[in-house]
C-alpha cells in the first residue's frame, strides 16, 4: 500500500463519502480513488457490507399502514406528473391554436386592406372617368345648344363617296366636334384615322373604329383655322397620314 | 438480500414500476425505520422521515448508480440526509425538542421489547458498548474518527482499533445471519 492510500484511508473521507455527507468536489475525489485502487475499493465495499449489517441490527418494526400511506403518496405522485403533462399538452395546444388563427386573421386583415386600397383607387379612377365624361357630355351639350355654333357637312370624296360626317364648330366657346355618320366599307387590313392640323402641326385623333355608333361625337382640338382629316390607313393606324389617302377634310 | 433481488429491484426502479417500491419496502423499510428513529429518536418523526425518504427515493429512482454504490447504500444515505434534515427542522422549533425528549424515552421502551425484534437486540448485544458506541459514531452520527475522538474524549489510536474490532464483531453476526438470509430467501 502506497503511502499517498495510506494517508486517504486515514482520512476519513472514504466514511464520510459512504454516508453521503462529502461535498460533489470530495466525492469525485474518493470515486477516483475508488476507480484507481483496488485497496480503496475493497475497503469501500467492506465498509457498505458493515453499514448494511450494522444498520440491520438497528431494524424496528415499521408501523402498520406505512407502506399504504407511501404507495399513496407515490401513487398521487405520479398521478400529478401525468396531470402536469396532460395539462402542459393542452395548454401548447391552446397556444398553437391561438398562434394559428393570429396568422390567418393577420394575413385576411392584410388581404383585406389591399383590397379595400384596390376597391378606393378604382372609386377615384370611376370618378375621373366620369368627370371626363361629365365635362365631355356639357361640351357637347354648350355645342350643339349654342346659336353660335356652326355646322358643317363633311362628305367623301371619290375614295369614299359613302362617307357622310358633321362637324360642329363653336369659335365663341373654341369647342368642335365631328360626328361620323356613315362610312364605306373598308378591306379588312385598312382603317380610318381622324386627323386635325392644328397650328401647321398634324395631331392623330385616333382611329374610327365605332362605325355603328352613329350618335358619337369626336372632341376635335380647337383653333383658328383648323383642318381636320380623314384619311384610310393601314390597319392599326399610323403615326403620321398618309396625304394621297384623304377621303375627307373639314375646315373650321 | 440477495444481490438477484437487489438487481430486480433496481431494474423495476429504472422502469419506474411501483412494484420497486412495494419490494424495496418489504425488504428495507424496517432497517430504514431504525436509521431514521436512531437520528431523530422519535415514533412519528421517524415514520415521516420514512415516507419522505421512499418518495425521493422514488423521485431520483433514475439516479442511482449501481457502480457507485450497493442499493442499501444509497437508500441509507437518503434516509441518513432525510433524517437530519427533519431533526434541523424539528430542532429550530424549540417546543417540539420537549416533546421528542418525552417521546423518546417511552417509545425506546416500546419498540426494543417487541418479540420480532429481540434476536436483532441480542445481536445488538453481542457488540461491546465500548465498540458499538464507535460504530454508531462513525455510521449515524456521520462523525468522522477525529471528531469522535474529541466528542467521546477517546484517544484517536483506541477509536481507530476500537472499530476495527466493532467490524470484526460486527462481521461475525452477520457472517451467520446473513446465511440465514439466504435460507430464507431460498425457501421463499
Amino acid at each position: 500500500m502506497t503511502e499517498k492510500i495510506k494517508i486517504f484511508l486515514d482520512s476519513d473521507l472514504l466514511e464520510k463519502y459512504l454516508l453521503g455527507a462529502t461535498s460533489t468536489e470530495e466525492s469525485l475525489q474518493v470515486e477516483r480513488y475508488i476507480a484507481m485502487h483496488p485497496e480503496v475499493r475493497e475497503t469501500y465495499n467492506e465498509l457498505q457490507e458493515n453499514l448494511e449489517a450494522f444498520a440491520k441490527l438497528h431494524a424496528l418494526k415499521a408501523p402498520e399502514g406505512l407502506k399504504n400511506n407511501i404507495l399513496y403518496r407515490i401513487r398521487q405522485q405520479k398521478r400529478s406528473t401525468s396531470k402536469f403533462f396532460k395539462y402542459a399538452i393542452a395548454a401548447s395546444f391552446t397556444a398553437l391554436i391561438f398562434a394559428g388563427s393570429s396568422y390567418f386573421f393577420y394575413n385576411q386583415n392584410k388581404n383585406l386592406q389591399e383590397e379595400n386600397t384596390l376597391v378606393t383607387n378604382k372609386i377615384k379612377d370611376l370618378e375621373m372617368d366620369m368627370q371626363v365624361q361629365l365635362e365631355d357630355i356639357r361640351n357637347q351639350y354648350i355645342v350643339l345648344n349654342n346659336p353660335n355654333t356652326k355646322r358643317y357637312s363633311v362628305n367623301g370624296n371619290k375614295k369614299a363617296s359613302e362617307l357622310k360626317a358633321v362637324a360642329y364648330v363653336n369659335p365663341v366657346k373654341k369647342l368642335s366636334y365631328i360626328n361620323v355618320s356613315n362610312l364605306p366599307q373598308l378591306p379588312e387590313d385598312k382603317c380610318f384615322q381622324m386627323w386635325a392640323e392644328v397650328n401647321g402641326e398634324m395631331v392623330n385623333l385616333g382611329i374610327i373604329k365605332d362605325i355603328d355608333n352613329k350618335e358619337k361625337l369626336w372632341a376635335l382640338p380647337y383653333a383658328d383655322n383648323a383642318v381636320g382629316y380623314i384619311t384610310i390607313e393601314q390597319q392599326g393606324g399610323n403615326a403620321t397620314p398618309t396625304v394621297q389617302n384623304i377621303v375627307a377634310n373639314i375646315n373650321y | 438480500m440477495s444481490t438477484l433481488l437487489e438487481k430486480h429491484i433496481v431494474e423495476l426502479l429504472q422502469e419506474r414500476d411501483e412494484k420497486a417500491i412495494s419490494l424495496l419496502y418489504d425488504n428495507y423499510a424496517n432497517t430504514l425505520y431504525g436509521v431514521a428513529y436512531k437520528v431523530v429518536k422519535d415514533e412519528d418523526l421517524a415514520q415521516d422521515v420514512v415516507q419522505e425518504s421512499f418518495v425521493k427515493i422514488w423521485k431520483k429512482s433514475d439516479s442511482y448508480d449501481a457502480s457507485k454504490a450497493k442499493l442499501f447504500t444509497w437508500l441509507f444515505r437518503i434516509t441518513r440526509n432525510t433524517a437530519i434534515d427533519k431533526l434541523r427542522s424539528v430542532n429550530t422549533k424549540s417546543d417540539k425538542e420537549i416533546q421528542i425528549d418525552v417521546s423518546d424515552v417511552y417509545n425506546l421502551g416500546v419498540n426494543t421489547t417487541r418479540p420480532e425484534f429481540m434476536d436483532v437486540k441480542e445481536h445488538l448485544d453481542k457488540i461491546e458498548p465500548k465498540y458499538k458506541i464507535v460504530l454508531d459514531a462513525l455510521f449515524f452520527e456521520g462523525m468522522t474518527q477525529q471528531e469522535a475522538s474529541e466528542e467521546l474524549d477517546i484517544p484517536l489510536g483506541t477509536i481507530k482499533s476500537r472499530l476495527k474490532i466493532g467490524l470484526r464483531e460486527l462481521r461475525k453476526i452477520y457472517g451467520t445471519s446473513m446465511v440465514l438470509t439466504m435460507i430464507v430467501s431460498l425457501i421463499s
